[in-house]
Parts: structure tokens; C-alpha cells; sequence
């Protein structure tokens, strides 16, 4: 039985000043629950474009995104998707300098209702799933790059999201970093029977994914990929 | 962690910034306490010297500006002293006087048959005798200001008086006066057969409607305003001058104090406006985004207030303690005004944050994002 669809692209066309850079045209594309794709392409191709158009953070100029077959449009119908079934990890990791690891974490749990022990207990279970619990209490410009985005996967799934989107997730790391991060990505990804859709200018990341997007010229290819590492669909 | 402590956390971070803005509030807070304190008491402080008194209804001059300048002639007593429900009449001369040391004291002059005697509460010396001149009767505060001592001598505008008693009023003005025989007041002031108030008791049973119908027999003589006692100076116009300029200044120290609010938060909304597209990445509603601001205000402006109490309280003693101020008036703000401005100012630096709160939702996420 085909996998259900969790957001779709339909017919989505996205440009900025005024229409005279052309970031995406007319683009349409599907992805499943339990998908991993990979969004490859040139610097400025409109890969974080794409990325925040499948949260809603952007909105298309042409077209309508759908949010498991219903397509949505209202801004704080997708913060309430952001909330409880998207996750988002950044390059730049975006964590909130002056919070600690575990409360940088507990952020993303306001306003889903929990109280503030649970919203600690959890945030401490999430920092042991990515391996960081003696960390819990050190701000960020205490931890180290690789450190640092662990604490901003942990935020990501804290929510137990369907959708992980993560945007050049390496982009700041070295590659033993890079490694046990996309490692603790995949990991989470099938643990939790989420779906990733990962930014990457690096082939051999693309390729643990099951699917791989190209961006080029504003238009969507897609590819197999050639093989799919670790990737236990 | 909870929205409380999160917004600590974040004005926390500029230190410096913060604790700035909140002296700011704090003096806004404490110069509105003080100074609407200051133009309230002169008004209550004159209020407590008459009711010490027993006196019901008090007569001025009417369209006087200055509070203590009208005068009347002494002859109307008489003929308020005729009118029906009135049981006692009493005028009395007021004026600041020159005394030892280049000081200042109220000098008050009462006629030897004044009601005013009956309820001296004398420290110690005597009353005058019935037909006794150039002697006075010293508020304890004076006195001890001026080390005066019952069977010293105290100068009036270059005129020697002999200190026979020290009275023991309560209220600081008649703490601080001086009083002396109506006629020699009258003399050294070249106000003879003049007096500033005059005080009318009712006879009993009294009430109000007895008070009105009185009132307007009163005024009814000529040009003269009555008002009860607890009411003088009510709507008296120099203090009322004083109270707007006060007020006044009271309301733009409070409105900088919430400019500085919004000012602060506006630049932490600037600043920050990456983290503040983050928290919508992670599911924030711009509300609770707003939320979060408008808690920093209030953090600001509560801890201000609080400051702005504590220095409100030590302005208005302060101002007391000056002698050319504590010597007349005595500038306690109330509970009602304290609370009523740290209130105001909590309120008002909600609302200044609101602005800034505004700000920082009204940039699309994926731009708050994309800024550096």
C-alpha cells in the first residue's frame, strides 16, 4: 500500500523582488510519511527556499502547499502544524544564547499544553537521546559545534514531529561531526517513523536519503538514489 | 523554565541596558509619587491645622489668589456671629514672619476672646492673661528649632515677643506657628482690624443642611467664600496652580519612564528579530511571541515600580526634611497614591511594550530568518 502523503508541493511558484529572482517554478511534488529526501543543488538554487515552503514559514507566490492531502494557507494554522508535527533543525543551529541546552529545548514545548516539570522531563529525555545529558545546563557558547546541533535535533523532535526538515544540518560541522550527526538524524528519523527532508551540498549525505531532489534553474528533479545507506525504509 | 523566567533571561542579557531602563521607570515612578505627594499635602497639611481647631465652616476672603494674602475686615466677625445656628465666631491674622536668625515662621494673630484659646494644648507655660501684649505661644517644633523656652524672647518682623508657652498641636503647620495677640499682629503687620480666616462653629446640633443655610447667610454679607473646614483650599486657585504644575511634571517624568520601556524593547525587538523568526519556526503563535514581549515590559516597569515606591517614600521624606518645606508641610504620599502610580506605570509600561510586541510580529518569519 502507498504511504500516505504528508505535504505537497502543488503547482508552486516562488520568486522574490518583485518577481525578478525566480527561486522555484511551477513546482509540484509529493512527499510520503516515512520519506527521506534529499534537496541537492547550486548555492542560491532555492533549496531553503523549498524548505521553508514546505513549513509554511514561506508562503508560495503561486500555488498551494498541502498539509496531509488539505491544502493550507492561514499563517497560524502552520504555526500549529510547526508545533506539533514539523520539526526543524538549522546550519546555524539557531539555538537562544542566553537559554541553557535543556531550556533551549523546553522552548519549543510552550504553548503544546505540558506543564513546566514535564516540559523538563522531556526535554531531559531528549538531551539523552542525542547524548547530551551532562550538558543540560551549559548555554551555548559552552558547547561545541556538533554539540550545539545535537541540542537543536533535540529541540526538533521534542514534539515527536512527523515531518524533520533540516537545512544543511553539516553545513558548520567537520566531517566526523557531520557523520554522528546525520547518524543521530537517521537514527531519530526511523525510531519515530518521521519523515527527513535534508539540504545538503555534500553527494554522499544526499544519498543516505531514499530520494533525491535536484534544484536547478527554478525546476524540480527528481532522482532515485543510487543507494541508501542505513536507510531502513 | 516558564515565560517569566525566559523573559528574565532575556533582559538579562543586557544588563546594563535593562537596569537603566528600569531606574528610569523607577524614578518616573518616584518623582510622580513626590511630587503629586508634595501639591496633595499642601493642601491636606492646611486642612489638618483648622480641623485641630474645632472649627466647622471657614470664611476667606473671596477671589484671592494667594491662600494667605486675602484679607477681610475684622468687623464682619460680628455679624457672622449674628446669623441663626452659628455658636461661635473667631478671625485670625496670618502671615509669615521674619524671626531670630533670618528664619521664617507662620505667625498667627487671634483676638483674646477667640474659641481658638479653648483648645491650645499647651506643652508647657501658660495661656495670656486677658489684656497681656507682645507675648506668644510657640509650636513645639519651632521652638525646638529656634531653641526657644518658655520666658525667652522671640522676634516677630524686628518686634520682641516673650515666649509663655510651648503648645502642643499635632498637625506640622501648628506645630511650626507662632501665635500672638490678634492686635499685636495686626500692629507689626500694618493690618490693623484685618484677619486672613474665620472660623465659625454651628451650633448644635449642626449637619449639613444647618451648614448650608449658614454658607449662604455668610456669603450673602459681601464678597466672602465658606467652606467646611476638611475642604479649605479646595478649590483654592494658587494651590490648585501648584497642583497642575506638579501633576504636570508628575505625568511627564511617568511618560518618559514608559518611553524608556519602549525604547528598550524596541531595540531588543530589533536585535533579535532572527530569534524572534526562530521561535515562529518552532511553533510560537504571534501572540505568544507578543506575550513574551509584553512580560519583559512588564518586568521592567514592576521592578521600576517597586524601585520608584522605595524612592518615592525617600524623596517625600526628603523634601520634608528641608526646612523651607518640613517646616510648613509635611509630604506624606498615600497608600492610595503609591499603589494608584506603581499601578499606572505597570500599566503604562504594558502598554509601551505593546508597541515594540507589534514590531516584532509584524516581519514574515522566513525574513526574520534570513536576517543575519
Amino acid at each position: 500500500m502507498a504511504a500516505k502523503p504528508l505535504v505537497a508541493l502543488d503547482h508552486v511558484g516562488h520568486s522574490f523582488d518583485d518577481g525578478r529572482i525566480v527561486a522555484l517554478k511551477d513546482v509540484s511534488l509529493t512527499i510520503a510519511e516515512g520519506d527521506s529526501v534529499a534537496i541537492v543543488g547550486a548555492s542560491g538554487s532555492g533549496k531553503s527556499t523549498l524548505i521553508l515552503l514546505l513549513c509554511g514559514i514561506r508562503v508560495p507566490v503561486t500555488g498551494r502547499v498541502l498539509w496531509r492531502n488539505r491544502p493550507v494557507a492561514d499563517p497560524q494554522a502552520w504555526t500549529v502544524i510547526r508545533r506539533s508535527e514539523i520539526g526543524i533543525v538549522f546550519q546555524e543551529f539557531n539555538l537562544f544564547p542566553t537559554l541553557t541546552a535543556r531550556e533551549n529545548i523546553e522552548v519549543a514545548m510552550f504553548g503544546t499544553g505540558l506543564g513546566a516539570s514535564e516540559r523538563r522531563r522531556r526535554a531531559d529525555a531528549a538531551l539523552e537521546t542525542v547524548g547530551l545529558t551532562d550538558r543540560a545546563t551549559h548555554l551555548p557558547h559552552e558547547l561545541s559545534g556538533g554539540e550545539r546541533q545535537r541540542v537543536a535535533i533535540a529541540r526538533c523532535i521534542i514534539n515527536n514531529p512527523k515531518l524533520i526538515l533540516a537545512d544543511e544540518p553539516t553545513g558548520n560541522l567537520d566531517s566526523v561531526n557531520a557523520e554522528a550527526i546525520l547518524d543521530l538524524l537517521f537514527e531519530l528519523k526511523r525510531a519515530r517513523g518521521a519523515t527527513l527532508v535534508m539540504v545538503t551540498h555534500e553527494p554522499s549525505y544526499a544519498e543516505r536519503c531514499a530520494r533525491q531532489i535536484r534544484i536547478k534553474d527554478g525546476n524540480v528533479y527528481e532522482q532515485r538514489a543510487r543507494r541508501a545507506r542505513q536507510e531502513a525504509m | 523554565m516558564n515565560h517569566l523566567q525566559l523573559a528574565f533571561r532575556n533582559l538579562k542579557r543586557r544588563p546594563a541596558r535593562s537596569i537603566l531602563t528600569a531606574l528610569g521607570v523607577a524614578l518616573a515612578v518616584g518623582s510622580f509619587i513626590t511630587l503629586y505627594g508634595l501639591s496633595r499635602s499642601v493642601q491636606q497639611n492646611v486642612q489638618q491645622s483648622f480641623e485641630e481647631r474645632g472649627t466647622d465652616l471657614t470664611v476667606r476672603r473671596r477671589g484671592i489668589a494667594e491662600p494667605f494674602g486675602g484679607t477681610m475686615p475684622q468687623s464682619i466677625i460680628a455679624e457672622i456671629a449674628e446669623i441663626a445656628g452659628v455658636e461661635a465666631v473667631s478671625g485670625q491674622l496670618l502671615s509669615f514672619a521674619a524671626t531670630d536668625n533670618d528664619d521664617h515662621v507662620i505667625a498667627f494673630g487671634w483676638a483674646a476672646d477667640s474659641f481658638y484659646w479653648e483648645d491650645v494644648p499647651l506643652l508647657e507655660g501658660r495661656l495670656p492673661r486677658p489684656g497681656e501684649r507682645k507675648v506668644a505661644i510657640v509650636g513645639k517644633d519651632i521652638a525646638r528649632t529656634l531653641d526657644k523656652h518658655v520666658g525667652d524672647d522671640i522676634s516677630l518682623l524686628g518686634d520682641k515677643f516673650r515666649v509663655i508657652g510651648i503648645s502642643n498641636y499635632t498637625s506640622i503647620i501648628n506645630r511650626n506657628a507662632v501665635v500672638v495677640e490678634l492686635a499685636d499682629l495686626q500692629e507689626i503687620t500694618f493690618r490693623t482690624g484685618a484677619v486672613t480666616f474665620i472660623s465659625v462653629k454651628l451650633a448644635p446640633p449642626g449637619g449639613a443642611e444647618e451648614a448650608d443655610r449658614v454658607t449662604k447667610a455668610i456669603e450673602g454679607l459681601g464678597q466672602f467664600s465658606v467652606t467646611k473646614s476638611e475642604g479649605v483650599l479646595q478649590n483654592d486657585s494658587l494651590i490648585g496652580l501648584l497642583s497642575a504644575v506638579s501633576t504636570s511634571m508628575a505625568w511627564v517624568a511617568l511618560l518618559m519612564g514608559v518611553l524608556m520601556v519602549l525604547n528598550t524593547l524596541l531595540m531588543a525587538v530589533l536585535e533579535r528579530t532572527r530569534e524572534i523568526g526562530i521561535l515562529s519556526a518552532i511553533g510560537w503563535s504571534k501572540e505568544r511571541i507578543m506575550g513574551a514581549l509584553v512580560i519583559e515590559g512588564f518586568i521592567l516597569s514592576a521592578l521600576g515600580s517597586a524601585l520608584g515606591v522605595a524612592i518615592g517614600i525617600a524623596g517625600s521624606r526628603l523634601l520634608s526634611a528641608i526646612p523651607a518645606i518640613g517646616r510648613y508641610i509635611a509630604v506624606r504620599p498615600t497608600p492610595g497614591l503609591i499603589v494608584a502610580t506603581a499601578v499606572a506605570a505597570i500599566v503604562l509600561g504594558i502598554l509601551g511594550s505593546l508597541y515594540p510586541a507589534i514590531v516584532a510580529t509584524r516581519a514574515s518569519p522566513a525574513e526574520a530568518l534570513e536576517r543575519a
